[in-house]
């Protein structure tokens, strides 16, 4: 494969005739004072949403006491975290973190190229069925699995016995595997939805030549195929690697049995299991945590600079869709069995026991539609729905058309400042959630008293902006990769304003991505916790909120109920996304 | 009936009696002539700015309880005060109740949380105003006036849970040292006390009054850890462990059905003491103090011993149930001591490695 130099719009305004245009056209178009106050205020939004509150928390590292608590500067924070054990228990959460990214990337691979790149019957209803597992709360699959997989009467142990008369069990939940294999439940749908649409938008002609010249299947999709996704294979096994450090649930729930400590249940331990919650010393280890996470962002941008990954042009294709055969019904199987394994048993367990008045005890006497009934006669249920759609819809919204600006100007231009916004929008993907809601608390409160956002809605809206940018930005940037600047160079050479540019060819073509990461973003917004906990206020209850407090009461019934309707929403605005969105888009 | 249901309408039942009697009492008082005293006429101003300020905001690290909310409607129906709620965990509302505070955002009343974290909130935050007296204040059972402003309102008793299904009635643990036998061993499923929560109190309670020795042997039962008491329980009533413990004793209503029996051990039960605190600059600060005065008397007071908890307040366990009378009226064990809670954090790290 012949490896291309990058190039951009700048690139392309040097050898084309200069355009006329409107104002925005001259901003972005070239290196006016306009493109420049744009782009300082791009900087200005970004850093109110992730450099301020983590300067809060540098703060927090530095200083004896947090903010507004008389104290003195000190290095007592990062000094108290060098420490042997802490040199274990970070080997052993890159340890987690690698060991579930890498087989979840795998499988989420060859289910993408299932789905998108062969004729293997029902794909359509198959990618949306093996995402579902990612929308459900960890802490309702995390009670399924302990049914299904405790040692002593968990349901697969039991039938284990059963069948084969073995007294040990088969799976212990409770264990390494137990922990990493929780987390593989939400990593494979993610990168999944991360990268079906990047095997789609794939011109077939560079595979076809590879194939013309000799080349065999296996390594056409190894030199050729998974090359081409480079940006995208790259970007979303950083994110599923950092947030696999910093995943919670499931070391807290399957690995403190087992005795397996991670770097978030030291963090958590210290915030809220100590004497007074230690804010320098858990802010001091997010920063050492997050140090070495940006290295990595580092390797990545060295990986791919200078290279072209552009697979969308203006000639017309249609993906490759490879022709299986019998074997069709193999992949088919394939999906089958993981959607049976991840979705049907775990998600089996809560719907079950919904109808039940307890979980596990499935008896007759046992049925009941009290939960049902509880939670739709909840006022404050519906208000938190009420309050969580719209965060959702603006806050997905607004995040979107963030990242995709910060994508466009990091991917598509040279402008200087680029790496600096695309930096920035990493920022708050590699602080643990439950510092960087400390973070939004302590940012938010301390604002001088006329900024009216510290106890509204709005604090909220602004943090599951700053808290979805990372993932937008990843979205948009694979997909931009894909897109040949001849596109755009066309489209302004016959005369289209910036604004018909970006909404004809930018928005056209890379709508299947800014749709997953809105899907993603929304659903990230309903489930989020750590920092609506710390913001929300009295009338502004999120729905995350709401199941705290059910669960916290030992609703875990009700918390079922709620997880389920969030389950037929995901379907709906997935079905609404690859049915009529797409029709409406593909007419531009 | 679900629980939800059966505290409100146990809720209501005894406000309406309550209602009943007060109104009884006022009518006969007047009735007499009798004449009004100083302080009388002192608490009624209170009662009066209370109402004009028609609102409190009442923050609370006793997160997801129906019996918040419903006490709190009790107390509005009793001023016309509307109450305003937001729960969050301790850690979590503590910090948020600091930094408001820090910039200048009073914005919560009263705080309803843990004789421990009251002590932080005064010493360390000195974001609390000193104790209002108000009239229920004097009367309540004098083991629970503290140092701390804190007013107290009930305790959260913890004990043991077995599952009968796994556990015979002759061989269920009757007492703390009944833990220690071997034949429990890897049998019990414990809340973690290597971290602040149930787990600690217990051992902390245990350590102090049976003694290190003990704690030592059930360490060697190989307890399995849990940090979700609620769950924890869900799962010995499955069958994945005999005990569960400590276990929150007013719970033993919600688990009906299930295969689970809640022992009160023979030493008594260790607790948590719960009360409100006032906040400093508090916005409404005549509604916290007929707040802190409402929860102290004998309409929540008897509310709570209804659920199992323990009240403050002497004489309000007459006529309950008698599974209910005997968690609501169990011997306390021993508690937590805040002062020394780093020394033994780290020594129950070293006892259960």
């Amino acid at each position: 494969m012949t490896i291309i130099h990058n190039r951009s719009l700048d690139d392309i305004n040097d050898t084309t005739p200069v355009l006329g245009g409107n104002a925005i056209t001259r901003a972005f178009s070239g290196g006016s004072l306009t493109r420049l106050i744009g782009m300082l205020l791009l900087i200005l939004i970004l850093g109110f949403l992730t450099i301020y509150p983590l300067s809060m928390l540098l703060y927090g590292s530095l200083h004896s006491t947090p903010p507004g608590m008389a104290g003195e500067f000190n290095l007592n924070g990062y000094r108290s975290i060098m420490t042997t054990q802490n040199l274990i228990v970070l080997v052993n959460t890159v340890g987690i973190s690698l060991a579930k990214t890498i087989p979840s990337l795998t499988i989420a691979v060859f289910l993408a190229w299932i789905v998108a790149r062969t004729d293997t019957p029902f794909r359509g209803t198959l990618e949306v069925l093996i995402t579902l597992p990612f929308f459900i709360p960890p802490i309702l699959t995390a009670m399924a699995w302990g049914m299904l997989a405790n040692p002593q009467v968990g349901v697969i142990n039991m039938a284990w016995r059963w069948l084969t008369g073995a007294q040990d069990p088969l799976i212990n939940i409770y264990s390494y595997g137990g922990v990493i294999w929780h987390m593989c439940q939400y990593s494979i749908p993610f990168l999944f939805l991360f990268m079906v649409d990047a095997f789609r938008a794939m011109d077939p002609s560079l595979e076809e030549s590879s194939r013309m010249c000799g080349a065999s299947r296996w390594t056409t999709f190894r030199k050729i195929t998974l090359l081409l996704m480079l940006p995208v294979l790259t970007s979303s096994f950083m994110l599923s690697f950092i947030k696999g450090i910093e995943t919670f649930e499931s070391a807290l729930f399957f690995g403190l049995p087992a005795g397996i400590k991670v770097i978030t249940t030291d963090i958590y331990e210290a915030i809220n299991h100590r004497a007074t919650p230690d804010y320098q010393y858990a802010t001091s280890l997010s920063f050492a945590i997050m140090g070495l996470m940006f290295l990595l962002v580092i390797a990545q941008w060295a990986i791919l600079r200078g290279k072209s990954f552009q697979t969308v042009t203006g000639k017309g294709f249609r993906p490759n869709v490879m022709e299986l055969g019998p074997w069709r019904w193999v992949t088919f199987a394939v999906c089958v069995l993981f959607f049976l394994v991840t979705v049907v048993l775990p998600v089996g367990q809560l719907l079950l026991g919904s109808f039940f008045r307890f979980f596990g005890f499935y008896t007759y006497d046992m049925l009941t539609l009290e939960h049902y009934r509880a939670v739709f006669s909840n006022s404050e249920f519906w208000r938190a729905v009420r309050n969580t759609m719209m965060l959702g819809l603006l806050g997905a919204t607004a995040t979107m058309a963030l990242g995709a600006v910060v994508a466009y100007i990091s991917v598509r231009t040279k402008w200087r400042g680029r790496s600096l916004i695309d930096g920035m929008a990493w920022l708050p993907w590699m602080m643990p959630g439950m510092v960087l809601g400390v973070g939004f608390l302590w940012a938010f409160a301390m604002l001088p008293g006329p900024i009216p956002i510290y106890g509204t809605i709005w604090a909220l809206l602004l943090a599951y902006i700053a808290l979805g940018t990372p993932v937008a930005v990843r979205v948009m940037t694979g997909s931009y990769h894909q897109l040949s600047y001849d596109l755009e160079e066309c489209s302004r050479v016959h005369g289209a304003s910036w604004l018909q540019t970006l909404w004809r060819i930018l928005v056209a073509l890379a709508w299947p991505a800014f749709a997953v990461g809105w899907v993603l973003t929304f659903f990230g917004i309903m489930r989020e916790l750590s920092a609506s906990i710390l913001l929300y206020s009295v009338g502004s209850e999120t729905l995350a909120v709401v199941l705290l407090k059910l669960w916290a009461n030992g609703n875990a019934e009700q918390v079922s109920v709620i997880g389920l309707m969030m389950m037929l929403l995901v379907i709906l605005f997935r079905w609404v996304q690859l049915r009529f969105i797409k029709a409406r888009i593909s007419k531009l | 009936m679900t629980r939800t249901t059966f505290r409100t309408s146990a809720i209501r039942n005894w406000s309406r009696r309550f209602f009943l009697t007060a109104a009884g009492s006022i009518a006969i008082a007047a009735a007499a002539g009798l004449p009004v005293h100083a302080q009388d006429a002192e608490w009624q101003k209170v009662i009066e700015a209370g109402k004009k300020e028609g609102t409190l905001v009442l923050y609370t690290a006793l997160v997801g309880q129906p019996s918040t909310k419903a006490i709190a409607e009790a107390f509005t129906k009793e001023y016309g005060i509307g109450v305003e709620i937001l729960e969050a965990r301790a850690s979590e509302i503590r910090e948020r109740v600091r930094v408001e505070q820090a910039a200048g955002r009073f914005a919560a009343d009263v705080m309803f949380t843990s004789e421990g974290q009251t002590m932080l909130y005064d010493k360390e935050d000195k974001s609390v105003d000193p104790l209002p007296v108000t009239p229920n204040s004097q009367k309540i059972n004098d083991r629970f006036k503290l140092k701390v402003p804190m007013a107290s309102v009930m305790t959260i008793p913890y004990g043991i849970m077995v599952n009968t299904g796994l556990v015979k009635p002759e061989d269920e643990p009757k007492s703390w040292k009944d833990l220690a036998d071997p034949k429990w061993q890897g049998k019990i499923l414990s809340d973690d006390p290597r971290a602040i929560g149930a787990g600690y109190l217990w051992f902390f309670s245990t350590h102090d009054r049976i003694g290190e020795d003990y704690v030592r042997k059930v360490a060697a039962q190989k307890l399995s850890f849990t940090r979700d008491q609620r769950e924890s329980q869900r799962r010995t009533a499955r069958g994945e462990y005999s005990i569960y413990m400590p276990v929150i004793l007013t719970d033993f209503s919600d688990l009906k059905g299930l295969p689970v029996k809640f022992i009160i051990p023979e030493e008594g039960v260790p607790y948590v003491l719960y009360g409100n605190v006032l906040l400093k600059k508090a916005p409404h600060p005549n509604a916290a103090k007929l707040y802190l005065d409402f929860l102290q008397g004998p309409v929540v007071q008897k509310i709570y011993a209804s659920l199992g908890y323990g009240p403050v307040l002497d004489g309000m366990t007459e006529g309950l149930p008698a599974d209910v009378k005997a968690i609501s009226e169990a011997k306390l064990y021993g508690t937590t001591d805040t002062t020394r809670q780093n020394e033994m954090l780290a020594k129950s790290k070293d006892i259960f490695k």
